[in-house]
C-alpha cells in the first residue's frame, strides 16, 4: 500500500512538474499523435522523432511568432479506443494544433474530437479514403490517398503508350480496392482492361495466370498486392517470355521483391509513398536525423517532418495561435515547399498534387524513375 | 496466341505442376500404404527440404557456383538430411503411437506439422527467403509456347526419381519387403522381416522425395516461406487420393491429373486462377464420395 501511495505521489509531483513545464507562458504547444506502443510503435516513434527534429530546427531559427514550440505526445497505439483517449488528452492539454496520425483506423475517430475543439490537425501518414468523408474541416491530409496512386499509375501507363492493361490483385481489401479503382479510371478514359485477375495468397505457381495474361497480349501488367507473391508473378511472367511493362503498387515497395524476383525484376515500375531514400530534397533531413537518432529515418519520417514544418508555417502566416486562424491559414496553403514535395490542398483538405513517386528497379535496387 | 497454343502451354504448365504434386504425393501414399498413417507433416518436410537446399546452396555456391552442379549437390544433401529428419520424426513421434487408435497418430502428425512450420517460422522470422540461382530464362520457343530449360530439367529429374522409386519397390528385396508389410505386418514379422527398419526406410524415401520437390520448387519459383508446405501438402494429399491412396503409380498419376486439372480449369472463361483450389478440393470431395479408392486404388488387399 505504502509503495502505491509513494508511487501515486511521485507520479503526481512529476505530472504537476510536467504541466508547469509545458504550460510555460510563452510557448506554442503542439500535440503529436502517433502510436508509440503496440505493433506499429516503430513507425510511430520514427514519426515522433522526425517531428521533434523539425521542432528543434524551428526553435533554433527563432521559433514561431517569437515563441518556442513545445510538443506533447499522445500515444494512439494504432487502436481507435486508445486514439480517442490520446486525442482527449491532447485537447485537455490545450494544444493549438496536432501533427501525426499513422494508422487510418486509429486516426478516424479522433477527427471529430479535434474538430469539436476546433484544433487544426495535420494528418501526416494515414491515408484511407474514409478519412476524407469523416473530416470535419479542421484536418489536413498531407499524404496521398489511394486515389492518388491510381492517378500515378494511370499517368505512367499513358506516358508509356499502354493501350491494353492487365490488372492482378489478391482479393484482399487493399489490393482489390487499388485494382478496382485503377480499372474504373482506365476504362473511364476509354482504354481497355484485357485481364482482371485474382490470385490466391501464398500460391507459388502462377503459370495458369501467366498463360492467361500472355494470351490477352496486354501492353502492361499491374500487380496491386504485396511483394512476396508479386515477385513470383514477375519472375514467372518474365520466364514465360513476357517482355512488356510490369508495374507494382506500393504494397510491393520492398527490396525483398527485387531479391526474390532477381534479374526478372529489372525495369519493373513501383509506386511509392515519398520515403526518404527517394526524395532529392531529403538529404539534409536524413543527415540530421541520423546525427541525432543514430538510425536512418523510416518510411513516414519525411511526411511527419513536413507536417510539423507546415504547421509552424501556418501559425506564422496566421500571425497568432488562434486555432480558427491556423485552420484558415492551413487551408490557404499554397505550394508549401516540403521535402516530400509541394503541399497545397483540395477543397476536401487532401493533397492537391499526388506525392506518390514512381520507382524503377535498376541493378537490384529501387531508384527514382526519371 | 491461338487456342491450340494455350492448350499446349497449359499442358506443359500442368505437367510441371503435376510432377511437383506427384513427388510429394508419393511420400503420402508410401507412408499410408505401410502404416495407414496420413502423415500431415509431409508438406512441411517439403518446406524444410527447400530451406535445407537453400542453406547448402548458399554455403557451397562459392565453391561450385549456384548453377546446376551446385543445385544438384544441394538437392542430394537436402534429400539425405530431410530423409533422416523423416526417420527421426517417425522414431520420436510415430513409433510410440503405432498401437494407439488411428485418430491419435493422425493428431500427432498434425502436431509434428505445426512443430516444423512454426520452428522454421521462428528461425526465419516468418520472412520470405530468396532462392537465387544462376539459371537463365532460355528455353524452347515453339512459336507461342515457351518451355524453359529449367522446367524441362525439373520434369525430367522428377520423372527419373519416380522411375528409380518404381524400380526400387518392384525389383529389390527391400521393395518386396515394403509391399509385404503393406499387406500384412504381423505375417512379415513371422517371416523374419525387420518391420521397423523397413518402415523407417519408407519414411526416409518418402521424406527425401518431398525434399527433392522442395528444392526444385525453390529453384523454380525462387522464394521460400515457412508456410509453403501447407497448401502443397493438401494438394499432394488430394493427388494421392485421386490416384488411390497407398498406390505408388496412383500417386504419380494423381499428381499429373491434379496439375493438368488446375492448369486447364483456370483457363475456362470467367473462371480465374482464384478458382484453382476450388477445383482441386472439389475434386477431392467428389472422389471421396463416388470413388473413394481413387483411380488406381484397387481393393484393400494390395496397397503398394
Amino acid at each position: 500500500m505504502i509503495t502505491k501511495q509513494v508511487k501515486a505521489i511521485a507520479v503526481g509531483i512529476l505530472a504537476s512538474l510536467l504541466i508547469v513545464g509545458q504550460g510555460w507562458a510563452a510557448d506554442v504547444k503542439i500535440g503529436i499523435m502517433v502510436p508509440t506502443t503496440g505493433s506499429e510503435a516503430t513507425a510511430g516513434k520514427d514519426m515522433e522523432n522526425a517531428i521533434k527534429l523539425a521542432v528543434d530546427e524551428i526553435n533554433k531559427s527563432g521559433g514561431v511568432l517569437g515563441k518556442n514550440i513545445v510538443t506533447i505526445t499522445g500515444d494512439d497505439g494504432c487502436d481507435p479506443q486508445m486514439a480517442t483517449a490520446a486525442a482527449s488528452k491532447l485537447v485537455s492539454n490545450d494544444v493549438v494544433g496536432v501533427v501525426g496520425g499513422y494508422c487510418s483506423g486509429a486516426t478516424l475517430p479522433t477527427l471529430k474530437i479535434y474538430g469539436d475543439a476546433g484544433i487544426p490537425f495535420v494528418v501526416a501518414a494515414a491515408n484511407s479514403t474514409k478519412l476524407i468523408d469523416a473530416n470535419p474541416g479542421t484536418a489536413f491530409q498531407i499524404n496521398s490517398t489511394g486515389f492518388d496512386q491510381v492517378n500515378s499509375a494511370v499517368a505512367l501507363f499513358k506516358e508509356k503508350g499502354v493501350k491494353k492493361l492487365a490488372i492482378v490483385n489478391q482479393g484482399d481489401g487493399y489490393s482489390e480496392d487499388l485494382a478496382r479503382l485503377t480499372k474504373e479510371k482506365w476504362t473511364g478514359m476509354g482504354n481497355e482492361v484485357v485481364a482482371y485477375a485474382v490470385v490466391n495468397k501464398g500460391e507459388q505457381d502462377q503459370s495458369s495466370l501467366v498463360t492467361l495474361i500472355k494470351s490477352k497480349r496486354p501492353d502492361a501488367v499491374f500487380w496491386t498486392a504485396y511483394y512476396s507473391d508479386g515477385a513470383l508473378l514477375i519472375k514467372q511472367l518474365r520466364q514465360a517470355g513476357y517482355h512488356k511493362l510490369i508495374a507494382v503498387g506500393d504494397g510491393s515497395n520492398s527490396p525483398k521483391l527485387l531479391e526474390i524476383a532477381g534479374k526478372a525484376a529489372e525495369g519493373v515500375y513501383c509506386f511509392s509513398n515519398p520515403t526518404a531514400d527517394y526524395l532529392p530534397a531529403a538529404g539534409d533531413f536524413i543527415k540530421n536525423y541520423k546525427a541525432r537518432y543514430h538510425q536512418a529515418p523510416d518510411a513516414y519520417g519525411p511526411l511527419a517532418y513536413d507536417g510539423m514544418k507546415l504547421m509552424a508555417d501556418a501559425i506564422t502566416r496566421a500571425g497568432s495561435t488562434d486555432k480558427a486562424a491556423i485552420v484558415k491559414a492551413l487551408k490557404e496553403t499554397k505550394d508549401f515547399n516540403g521535402i516530400t514535395g509541394a503541399i497545397s490542398f483540395t477543397d476536401k483538405n487532401t493533397l492537391a498534387k499526388s506525392n506518390f513517386v514512381v520507382l524503377i528497379a535498376r541493378g537490384g535496387k529501387w531508384m527514382l524513375n526519371k | 496466341m491461338s487456342n491450340l497454343d494455350i492448350i499446349l502451354q497449359q499442358l506443359a504448365n500442368g505437367l510441371i505442376l503435376g510432377s511437383f504434386y506427384a513427388l510429394v504425393a508419393l511420400g503420402y501414399t508410401m507412408v499410408y500404404g505401410i502404416i495407414k498413417l496420413l502423415n500431415f507433416a509431409h508438406g512441411d518436410l517439403y518446406m524444410v527440404g527447400g530451406f535445407v537446399g537453400f542453406l547448402v546452396l548458399s554455403l557451397i555456391s562459392g565453391l561450385m557456383g549456384s548453377s546446376w552442379a551446385g543445385i544438384l549437390c544441394s538437392m542430394v544433401f537436402s534429400m539425405l538430411a530431410v530423409g533422416l529428419l523423416g526417420v527421426i520424426i517417425q522414431r520420436i513421434a510415430y513409433v510410440p503411437m503405432l498401437r494407439a487408435p488411428r485418430l491419435s497418430i493422425l493428431i500427432t502428425a498434425l502436431a509434428v506439422s505445426m512443430v516444423l512450420s512454426n520452428g522454421v517460422m521462428a528461425i526465419t522470422d516468418g520472412e520470405y527467403l530468396a532462392f537465387n540461382t544462376d539459371l537463365g530464362y532460355e528455353g524452347l520457343d515453339l512459336g507461342n509456347v515457351f518451355i524453359s530449360y529449367t522446367q524441362l530439367v525439373l520434369v525430367v529429374s522428377a520423372s527419373l526419381l519416380m522411375i528409380i522409386l518404381y524400380l526400387f519397390v518392384h525389383k529389390t528385396l527391400y521393395g518386396k519387403a515394403m509391399r509385404a508389410i503393406a499387406i500384412d505386418q504381423d505375417a512379415c514379422r513371422l517371416m523374419g522381416i525387420n518391420v521397423n527398419r523397413i518402415i523407417a526406410l519408407t519414411f526416409f524415401i518418402g521424406s527425401s522425395l518431398a525434399a527433392a520437390a522442395g528444392v526444385m520448387a525453390g529453384v523454380y519459383y525462387g522464394s521460400l516461406h515457412f508456410f509453403m508446405g501447407f497448401v502443397i501438402g493438401l494438394k499432394a494429399f488430394t493427388a494421392a487420393v485421386i490416384g488411390g491412396i497407398g498406390s505408388i503409380p496412383g500417386a504419380m498419376l494423381g499428381g499429373l491429373v491434379l496439375g493438368l486439372l488446375e492448369a486447364f480449369g483456370t483457363q475456362i472463361p470467367f473462371i480465374g486462377s482464384e478458382w484453382k483450389d476450388v477445383f482441386s478440393f472439389g475434386l477431392l470431395i467428389l472422389l471421396l464420395i463416388f470413388k473413394p479408392t481413387g483411380l488406381l486404388g484397387k481393393t484393400e488387399i494390395e496397397r503398394m
